[in-house]
């Protein structure tokens, strides 16, 4: 199994709610899409690529076969998806200190939440109810979202620089590219791998450290044919 | 503040940084325990010694200001030696039983940082049974009679340091090979000694509380609940509030036992009077590379527009000379007028200009760039931010009500720092000189808040926007060459100048050493010291 | 009321039943095959999803079982029981959590991928299909139902069937096409560099420079160079 993927780590989360108030979940979801103000602590917090939650009635789960016995189940559960940058106590830690209302409001309805704060329950809580993952797959492993963000200014800027690059004289050329730098002056980080944020991201490392060498050889081998 | 410690019950280092009490001078050292009963015995001896928290007076009934102190903690390993139960040993932070050597990926001390290249005694620390570092005594020592007596300060206070670790060595000897002082730190010339010395660096005979880069240190120690002492230390050092006031941060950040930022008691071992008043500490021994920190100073400094001195201050965020924060002067002009009045305020008022600002009118970091130490460090509320389209390129700005708290994402991830420098700077041309400062730093989570700082927020960037870009004093910069660190230096957005870049930028200070240690309370070192402790 | 669409980014969830029973010939459930076969893909230089034309992020699981709740709690019903003066025996044990268990064990892929305003589901999937059949084939070809996919637009249909809706799809970074998110990244890092390199020259070799940068780096072009998707290693 692994819950790491570069830069991103996989959160699963299913947590049970009494199926008769799923409902009122799916209205708190819905309201939260049409009010953006609910989600501006997720948004200056920039830590997640892409997250969902999934509410499944308990009478939805996929039933695809007259041989698959149907589930009989007495809860309707909450799904809960993420894509995050740093590891899972960083992430854990960050949410409850900066959004706790934000967490306890869409989690409440849940049977046995532990709400946000104090934090122990909380991290038993969420450990409780993770399931790991087994393969993950980042298109982007060098880049946090904040990477991916700065890059999308980044590539527009670039664009629209060229238009004038052969306009004016040098100077005013130097002017315009300083600033590009100015108005580029927190989107030029360097992306490099990941630091080791949790032992398991060491694995990982060395994994990849392998790998690379693998490739390495085989690169060389193909040269050696080919030349 | 309504809160009262029992500062009797709590070792006075945690509390206070002996550097600004008064004691210029300290010494490290570090025991292995031969035979559990004797190191008892001798933990109790020692106990009778340590200095506590509590406050000084000469009235009657008051705690006179002692000559020299005595403070004491133990290692994982040194704890399971004395014997405290298993079951207890369970319960502490993994991260402190592993040590930092196993955490080493975790803090980033690779290349000149490795361990492999760490004094010898931290080299051999965990590796075998009889040179693992299993005490800690720190002896810190006071001037008696100085400046009247007309001598050198180091001098004078040395003596005292001398009795002191006299006193230690007689109480070892006591104790018949129940423990013994390890060797193998490193001194001047490569000598190995039984012991880290310390010392402030003085300027024109006056003690200063610089560092060998020539940076004031500590002056932003965060402050903490119940603490008498530090009452009116609380602005720019406590936590940021919504209002623009400030507040001392929750003492469950920095001693176990306590209430928390998260409104809890912070995870600790049992039984509660084995840590309560009791805290986690990381030692580190940080080398200072002064010739190249001098010589990329000088490079850099002869093409930065704002010349030198002002470079200098971006790498850290405060000026070199007096410790002026560059949100509050961030440029030569502005520190003209900071100067003055620094020079004219009380004592209570330099610290006020010193310490108490915010980066709530620099989010784009023009003043205090987003790699700076102290903005690094600790951001206090500068990480509720954002950009939105229609704001100007290159700007960011406070997400106000964004958080549950305006330093949510700090408070809990502050650290106090003890400590001091080592070493003379013989030779300015030259890295390899014994020179560096010994940090100590208090937390009651080690991973949460020291390692976090560290490896987030030190050794790469992304919570400052800055990717993998690292701190620039501090951070593991790279030796690969694929991978070479730069710090861009943020200019007004609006304005008309070029961002600065600091390019391959070099390993400035490598890590020579250190480890996790539990300091306990009073109260718990008496249990120790009679092998009474039951977690059940 | 929910929707997997969030501007161009989709989120798709699916859950495959996987057929109770044993592999033929081998001591092992099809669910831990399943499994392991997934964890195979952890072993490889990089995931066959590198393939797949549009994936942003994805991950596959089995899903055993669900957890009863035993843990205390103060959830919104938790606590409106607490107001009551007295709690009645009946009342206490209606608030207790109950146990809950599956009958079948699911296969869970949850992905985020460019699906563009209308959320081209049935492109994607079957862009999968043309891509990876074979590694799709190794981990579904033990569900329920599969027995009927054979191409691309059988495989999309009982995907659908697998489908789950999203209450709540958040997209904290980008919902571009991902050929143009990698383009940018490169674009990122290349410009970084340039930066650096070019610091404090005269502006008729900055210009030049810049000039021969951006031939090289063909910032429109797609094609040109770029990062490859799940690259780890620049």
């Amino acid at each position: 199994m692994f819950n790491i993927a570069g830069k991103s780590y996989a959160m699963n989360v299913i947590t049970p709610v009494r199926w008769y108030l799923a409902w009122l979940n799916k209205v708190i979801f819905y309201a939260a899409l049409k009010i953006p103000s609910t989600l501006s602590g997720l948004i200056t917090l920039s830590l997640i690529h892409y997250a969902r939650w999934v509410i499944i009635g308990r009478n939805q789960f996929p039933h695809m076969a007259p041989e698959q016995p149907r589930e009989q189940l007495k809860y309707s559960y909450m799904l809960f998806f993420s894509n995050f940058n740093g590891s899972w106590d960083q992430y854990v830690d960050s949410f409850t200190f900066s959004i706790p209302g934000g967490l306890d409001m869409f989690w409440k309805w849940n049977v046995r939440y532990s709400k946000s704060v104090a934090l122990t329950p909380f991290h038993r809580y969420i450990q409780y109810n993770q399931l790991e993952t087994q393969h993950y797959y980042n298109a982007y492993p060098l880049a946090a979202s904040n990477d991916v963000k700065s890059a999308k200014t980044v590539k527009a800027a670039l664009i629209a620089f060229d238009q004038e690059l052969r306009k004016g004289t040098d100077a005013e050329f130097l002017a315009r590219y300083n600033t590009l730098l100015r108005g580029l002056q927190h989107d030029m980080g360097d992306m490099y791998p990941t630091p080791i944020v949790s032992m398991a991201a060491y694995q990982l490392e060395r994994r990849h450290q392998r790998h690379e060498r693998q490739l390495q050889e085989l690169k060389a081998a193909a040269s050696e044919g080919g030349v | 503040m309504t809160k009262q410690l029992d500062l009797l019950d709590i070792q006075g280092n945690v509390i206070r940084a002996y550097g600004r009490f008064g004691y210029p001078v300290a010494r490290y050292v570090f025991l292995n325990i031969r035979n559990a009963a004797r190191a008892r015995t001798f933990v109790g001896k020692l106990t009778k010694k340590v200095t506590t928290a509590t406050q000084w007076g000469d009235g009657i009934g008051q705690v006179k200001k002692p000559v020299w102190t005595v403070n004491v903690a133990f290692t994982y390993q040194g704890l399971k030696e004395l014997e405290v139960p298993r079951e207890s040993l369970m319960n502490f932070a993994p991260e402190f039983a592993a040590g930092m050597k196993a955490r080493r990926d975790i803090l980033g001390d690779d290349g000149p940082s490795a361990p492999e290249l760490w004094d010898p005694i931290w080299q051999e620390n965990r590796e075998t049974r009889d040179k693992d570092v299993h005490i800690f005594v720190s002896l810190n020592a006071s001037a008696p009679g100085w400046p009247a007596n007309g001598r050198d300060l180091i001098e004078t206070s040395y003596e005292q340091l001398e009795l002191a670790w006299q006193w230690l060595k007689d109480i070892v000897a006591q104790h018949g090979g129940g423990v013994v002082i390890l060797g193998g730190n490193v001194g001047d010339n490569g000598a190995l000694l039984d012991y880290q010395d310390c010392k402030v660096v003085m300027e024109q005979g006056k003690p200063t509380a610089k560092e060998h880069f020539g940076y004031t240190d500590g002056i932003g120690d965060p402050v903490f609940e119940g603490v008498p002492y530090d009452t009116d230390r609380v602005n720019g050092r406590g936590k940021q509030l919504e209002n623009q006031q400030w507040a001392p941060l929750a003492t469950g950040e920095f001693l176990l036992g306590h209430i928390d930022e998260a409104k809890e008691y912070p995870p600790a071992p049992n039984p509660v009077l084995l840590s309560r008043n009791g805290t986690y500490m990381i030692y580190r021994k940080l080398h200072e590379n002064v010739a190249t920190f001098d010589a990329y100073l000088d490079e850099h400094g002869s093409k930065y527009p704002g010349g030198k001195e002002l470079l200098a201050a971006k790498f850290v965020g405060r000026w070199r000379d007096n410790g002026a924060p560059l949100v509050k002067a961030p440029d030569a002009a502005s520190k003209a007028v900071f100067d003055k009045q620094l020079a004219v305020a009380d004592k209570e008022g330099q610290d006020e200009l010193l310490c108490n600002f915010t980066y709530d009118a620099d989010m784009s970091g023009a003043k205090c760039p987003f790699s700076a130490h102290i903005r690094r460090i600790n951001p206090r509320a500068s990480l509720q931010m954002i950009s939105e389209p229609g704001d100007p390129p290159g700007s960011l700005k406070n997400s106000v009500g964004a958080f549950d708290t305006p330093g949510a994402l700090t408070n809990r991830r502050r650290v106090l720092r003890r400590g001091l420098p080592y070493g003379d700077v013989k030779d300015r041309t030259r890295d390899d000189g014994n020179h560096g400062i010994i940090i100590m730093m208090l937390n009651s989570d080690i991973n949460r808040q020291f390692e976090f700082v560290q490896q987030q927020w030190i050794n790469y960037g992304n919570d400052f926007k800055a990717g993998n870009d690292k701190e620039i004093l501090l951070g593991n910069h790279s030796v690969d060459d694929r991978f070479p660190s730069k710090a861009v230096l943020q200019v007004e957005p609006t304005g008309n100048d070029t961002p600065y870049i600091l390019s391959k930028i070099p390993r400035l200070v490598e890590t020579r050493g250190g480890d996790y240690f539990f300091v306990p309370s009073l109260t718990a070192l008496r249990m120790i010291a009679k092998g009474l402790i039951d977690p059940t | 009321m929910g929707s997997n669409i969030s501007g161009s980014a989709y989120a798709l969830t699916i859950l495959s039943p996987i057929r109770n029973g044993v592999v033929p010939g081998q001591e092992i459930a099809f669910a831990d095959k399943v499994r392991d076969t997934l964890q195979n893909w952890n072993l490889l230089i990089n995931s066959p999803m590198t393939k797949v034309p549009q994936t942003y992020l994805c991950r596959y699981f089995v899903l055993d079982d669900v957890y009863t709740q035993s843990l205390p709690g103060g959830s919104a019903l938790d606590t409106l029981i607490d107001f009551l003066p007295i709690v009645p025996d009946s009342l206490r044990k209606w608030a207790m959590p109950t146990e809950d268990h599956l009958q079948s064990r699911y296969l869970v892929f949850s992905c985020n991928f460019h699906g563009g305003p209308n959320g081209d589901v049935d492109g994607y999937l079957q862009g999968m299909w043309n891509a990876i059949s074979s590694n799709i084939r190794e981990v579904w070809g033990y569900c329920y139902g599969f027995e009927k996919v054979h191409d691309a637009a059988s495989f999309a249909t009982y995907m659908k069937q697998c489908q789950l809706t999203a209450s709540l799809f958040f997209v904290g970074s980008n919902d571009e096409p991902l050929p143009e998110q990698l383009k940018a990244l490169y674009l990122k890092q290349e410009f970084a560099r340039f930066a650096v390199a070019n610091q404090g020259l005269d502006a008729a070799t900055v210009r030049a420079n810049y000039l021969a940068f951006s031939q090289r780096v063909k910032p429109t072009d797609l094609n040109g160079p770029t990062w490859v998707p799940g690259q780890y290693r620049l």
